[in-house]
C-alpha cells in the first residue's frame, strides 16, 4: 500500500517530560494494536519544517499533541484543523517556522502534503519537570484518553 | 471529544517575554527578558550510567539534539580517561558538520532573510519564510527544504537517527562508514558547498546591494561592543567540535584561552531575581552589570563571537569570506550585532567544506571505532560549539561510572546577558518620545533578539516548540500598551 493510501499517525512531544510525552506514548501503543496495512505510526519532538518533510507523500495525518488552556480541564481531546488553531504544544517552534506557515511553504513548493490534517490536542497540566511518570491527574485519566483516541482511529479504519 | 475552535490559545507561563517599560515622556525606561524554567534535569540525570547521557540529552531540546549528544559525548569520553580513535573523532565531526549545515540554513532563511529579503517593516503576514520565497523564487525554495533535508539524512545514517542520536559511546562511535555510504555524502558535500556559497551570494545581492538595510546594520541600534568567546583548534581558526575556548576583548587582544577542565576558572555565573536563565561573565572582569566596554564582564558566543575570537577559517572558501566581511566592516572585532547573520553564513560555508574535507578522509571509512576502556571513571567535561554558543557538560560519576552530579552550561545561555542589553539598546534607540509604537518597530526590536538565534529550549531547559515570544510594551504605572505575540 503506498504512503497515499495510509494515515499517519503523529504523535509530538518528550517522552521524559512529564505530561509532554502523552503523544508519543499513546502512539507508541496503539502501534501494537493498529495493523500496519492502514496507519504509520511516528513521533517526533519538534514542529515546523521537520513536520513538513514528515507528512510529505501521506494523503491524511493526525497529530497528537499535548496543549494547554486557560482553565482546560486535564485529559480534554480537542479536536482541531489547522485552520480553527494558533497552536499547541509543538507545532509551532521559535527557531524554525510555525505549523500554518510550513503547511503553506509546502503549498508553496507544490510538494505533496495531506488533503487531510487533523490534531487532537490533549490538555495536560505538567510540562516543565524532567520526568518519565505523567502528573497524578493525567495518570489517572491515561486509559480513558487513550480509548478515546483509539476510537477515534477505529472510525477511520 | 470537543469540536471547537481555540483561538488564541494561552500558555502565557510558557512563553518568552520581552517587557519593554516607558518613561513619563515615552522613552524607554528598562527592559526585562525572560523565558520559562524547566526544572530537573540534573536530577533525572543522577543515577543513571554516564554513558546514557549522550542518548538523554538529545531529549533536552529537539532543536540542538547533535550539540548535546556531542557534548555528552566528549564529556563521557573525560570521565572515562579516553580518547576516541581518529576515525571515530572524524565521524563525529562530520555528523556535526552536518548538524550545522541544517541549522544555519534553517535560520537564515526562516528566521533571518524574511526580515531583509522581504523588509523589516513589511506586513508580517508575509514577512516570513513563504514571503522570502515569493521574491527569490520557487526553485531556491525546494532548494532549500532539500539542502536541509539532505543534511538531516547524513545525520540520520551517521547518529542512527537525525534527532534521537545514538552515535556516541565513551571512547568512540557505534558504527563506521561504508566506501559507498562515504561516495554518497561526498556528493552530497559537494552540494553543501555549492548552496552555502550561493547563500551568502544572495545575501550581498540582497543585504549588501541596499543602501538601506547596511545602514541598518552599520549605523542602526544594533551594535554592543562587549567580549567574544569561540572554540579554536591549534592555530586559533574557527572549530565546532574540538579546540580551546578563547575570548577576546572589545579590542581583540587575547583575555584568555583555556580547555575543558579548567572552565571554571574562567566562567562564572550571575543570579538575577527576575530571571530562571543566569547571566555567565568572564570571571577576571567580575560581574559588571548589564554595560559594555573593556571593563565589562559580558562576552557572546555566537557565530559573530567566534569568528572575532578566532584568528581565521580552516577552509579556503570561509576564510576568502571571513576577510572580505572584516575588510568591509572596518576590520576585526567586529560589534555589530546584525552582522551575525552574515558571520553565520561564513560558518555555513565553513561547515560544509568542511564536510567534504572529512567525507575525502580515507581515515573516514577506518574500521578502528573505539579505544579501550581501561581507567576507573571519575569527572569529565566536554565543549563543544553549539549553532548558538559554546556549549559544556561537566559530569561526576562513582567508581562504576554512575552520575552523581552534572553540571550545563548551554550556548544560549552565554548569550543571555548580551541579548538583554541588544534588546535594551534597540528598544532605546527605536522607540524615542511620542514614537508611535507600531508592529514593524516592535519586529526591528526582535531584529536584536533573533540575530543570536536563540534557543532557551535547553538554556532554561524547557522544550522548543512550546514557546512562543510575547513582546509587551507598558507605561510607567506598568499598563499595556502595545503587545505583539510571535508562533
Amino acid at each position: 500500500m503506498s504512503l497515499k493510501q495510509k494515515v499517519l499517525v503523529l504523535g509530538i512531544g518528550n517522552d521524559i517530560l512529564s505530561d509532554d510525552g502523552i503523544g508519543p506514548r499513546i502512539v507508541q501503543q496503539l502501534e501494537k494494536e493498529f495493523v500496519p496495512s492502514l496507519f504509520t505510526f511516528q513521533t517526533a519532538t519538534v514542529g515546523g519544517l521537520e513536520i513538513l518533510e514528515m507528512i510529505s507523500g501521506y494523503n491524511e495525518v493526525i497529530f497528537i499533541d499535548a496543549i494547554k488552556t486557560r482553565g482546560g480541564v486535564p485529559g480534554t481531546i480537542y479536536q482541531l484543523t489547522p485552520e480553527n488553531f494558533s497552536e499547541t504544544l509543538h507545532l509551532t517552534n521559535l527557531h524554525d517556522i510555525n505549523f500554518l506557515n510550513a503547511l503553506k511553504l509546502g503549498n508553496t513548493l507544490q510538494m505533496e502534503l495531506p488533503e487531510k490534517v487533523r490534531i487532537l490536542a490533549i490538555e495536560i497540566v505538567e510540562d516543565l519537570e524532567f520526568s518519565e511518570e505523567f502528573s497524578p491527574e493525567i495518570r489517572k485519566k491515561y486509559p480513558a484518553i487513550l480509548e478515546e483516541v483509539r476510537s477515534c482511529l477505529r472510525q477511520l479504519a | 471529544m470537543k469540536q471547537i475552535t481555540i483561538d488564541p490559545i494561552t500558555r502565557l507561563e510558557g512563553h518568552g517575554k520581552i517587557e519593554i517599560f516607558l518613561k513619563d515622556d515615552g522613552g524607554v525606561e528598562n527592559v526585562y527578558f525572560q523565558v520559562p524554567e524547566l526544572r530537573g534535569f540534573e536530577q533525572f540525570c543522577v543515577g543513571r550510567p554516564v554513558e546514557e547521557l549522550s542518548q538523554i540529552v538529545t531529549k533536552i531540546c529537539g532543536v540542538c539534539p547533535g550539540c548535546h549528544h556531542m557534548a555528552s559525548g566528549k564529556a563521557a569520553d573525560a570521565v572515562y580517561g579516553v580518547e576516541p580513535p581518529p576515525t571515530a573523532k572524524k565521524l563525529r565531526e562530520l555528523f556535526y558538520m552536518a548538524h550545522f549545515v541544517h541549522s544555519h540554513i534553517a535560520h537564515f532563511y526562516a528566521l533571518a532573510a524574511p526580515d531583509f529579503v522581504v523588509g523589516p517593516t513589511a506586513d508580517p503576514a508575509l514577512r516570513n519564510i513563504i514571503g522570502v520565497i515569493e521574491k527569490v523564487g520557487i526553485p531556491i525554495g525546494s532548494e532549500v527544504i532539500k539542502q536541509r533535508r539532505i543534511a538531516q539524512e547524513i545525520q540520520a545514517l551517521l547518529g542512527g537517527h537525525q534527532t534521537h542520536v545514538v552515535m556516541n559511546i565513551p571512547g568512540g562511535v557505534r558504527k563506521g562508514l561504508t566506501t559507498e555510504q562515504r561516495d554518497d555524502i561526498v556528493k552530497k558535500a559537494e552540494g553543501f558547498v555549492e548552496f552555502s556559497k550561493f547563500s551568502i551570494k544572495l545575501f550581498k545581492d540582497v543585504v549588501l546591494g541596499n543602501e538601506a538595510y547596511v545602514d541598518i546594520i552599520l549605523n542602526g541600534p544594533y551594535a554592543l561592543k562587549i567580549h567574544s568567546m569561540g572554540l579554536v583548534d591549534e592555530n586559533n581558526h574557527v572549530n565546532f567540535y574540538d579546540g580551546k575556548v578563547r575570548v577576546v576583548d572589545t579590542e581583540g587582544k587575547e583575555i584568555c584561552k583555556y580547555g575543558p577542565t579548567e572552565y571554571l576558572n574562567y566562567i562564572a555565573e550571575h543570579v538575577e531575581p527576575w530571571s530562571y536563565l543566569k547571566f555567565p561573565y568572564i570571571k577576571s572582569k567580575g560581574w559588571t552589570g548589564f554595560v559594555e566596554g573593556q571593563d565589562s564582564g559580558v562576552y557572546h558566543a555566537t557565530p559573530l563571537g567566534r569568528l572575532n575570537a578566532a584568528d581565521g577559517m580552516a577552509t579556503p572558501i570561509a576564510q576568502e569570506e571571513y576577510e572580505f566581511m572584516y575588510k568591509t566592516l572596518g576590520g576585526k572585532p567586529v560589534h555589530n550585532t546584525l552582522a551575525m547573520h552574515w558571520a553565520r553564513l561564513i560558518e555555513l560555508i565553513y561547515s560544509a567544506e568542511r564536510s567534504l574535507e572529512l567525507a575525502k578522509d580515507p581515515e573516514i571509512t577506518g574500521k578502528e571505532l573505539r579505544a579501550p576502556l581501561d581507567k576507573v571513571p571519575s569527572e569529565g567535561v566536554g565543549i563543544v560549539e553549539a549553532q548558538r554558543g559554546t556549549l559544556t557538560h561537566h559530569y561526576w560519576t562513582d567508581e562504576k561510572g554512575i552520575v552523581t552530579k552534572v553540571n550545563i552550561i548551554v550556548g544560549t545561555t552565554n548569550n543571555n546577558a548580551p541579548i538583554c542589553m541588544s534588546i535594551k539598546k534597540a528598544a532605546e534607540g527605536l522607540i524615542k518620545k511620542d514614537t508611535e509604537i507600531t508592529e514593524g518597530i516592535l519586529n526591528m526590536i526582535e531584529m536584536a533578539f533573533r540575530a543570536y538565534d536563540p534557543c532557551f529550549s535547553c538554556a532554561t531547559h524547557s522544550l522548543p516548540g512550546q514557546m512562543r515570544m510575547e513582546l509587551v510594551v507598558k507605561d510607567k504605572e506598568g499598563k499595556t500598551i502595545r503587545k505583539v505575540k510571535r508562533s
